[in-house]
């Protein structure tokens, strides 16, 4: 499957993150990690944006816990490294914004 | 799949660095094999066999460690980056005339041909920045 990989390891203040938003395309997936998982955070700008791009919206479930968002990202999907790991099976390229 | 990993984080700050380590584990884990992990910038911290953390943290070196003792994962330190750092293995330190090698015998000290190599052998790289 031709699918780009995002990984968002930045705040939602970032350059990264509205350069990543940006260039977020509907098939696209989406994995946020560190501090990129404030941007999945339910009635946030971002989040609207993230719903917006038609992408799938992964958050990696150790940084969800960490920074205690865990039970206010809603309708993004909640992953393990495992689920990391199957994610890049999945897509043939992967682009790092941090 | 053949991965390659590059990692760019450092283990003194964040949490990515950990992340990778885990990440290399599970590509393992799920029957794939690892090319190498090169380290770049700060990620090349990861490779101190001095850096001490707090005994309430996780151990940032252990997991680098069991991955090239127990699965042969090659794990390299970018040789321009490292220096800069003061991470120095025993051949560059005795070059440079510097007291002691900073960096853990489970990684080596090389350049960056060695991240083209590693991702052209690959049928994935993966980074982990930030």
């Amino acid at each position: 499957m031709n699918v780009i990989l995002h990984t968002l390891n930045a705040s939602p203040a970032s350059s990264a993150c509205s350069d990543c938003l940006r260039l977020l395309a509907s098939g696209d997936a989406l994995l946020l990690l560190g501090d990129g998982v404030y941007a999945a955070l339910a009635g946030s700008a971002d989040r609207a944006r993230l719903d917006a791009s038609g992408a799938a919206v992964y958050v990696l479930d150790t940084d969800a816990a960490a920074a205690g968002v865990l039970s206010r990202v809603d309708g993004v999907t909640i992953i393990d490294i495992d689920g990391f790991v199957a994610l890049t099976e999945q897509c043939s390229r992967q682009l790092a914004w941090y | 799949m053949i991965y390659s990993l590059l990692v760019m984080s450092s283990p003194a700050s964040g949490q990515c660095a950990t992340t990778a380590a885990q990440f290399a584990r599970a590509v393992l884990a799920r029957g794939h094999s690892i090319k190498r992990v090169f380290f770049l910038d700060k990620g090349t911290s990861s490779g101190s066999a001095m850096a001490v953390f707090p005994q309430d943290e996780a151990d940032r070196l252990a997991p680098w460690v069991e991955l090239a003792e127990q699965h042969q994962v090659e794990l390299i330190l970018c040789i321009a980056s490292a220096l800069k750092y003061g991470m120095l293995d025993a051949t560059e330190a005795q070059r440079r005339e510097k007291p002691a090698a900073t960096v853990h015998p489970a990684f080596s000290v090389s350049g960056l041909g060695q991240l083209v190599e590693a991702a052209s052998a690959a049928d994935r790289l993966i980074t982990f920045g930030g």
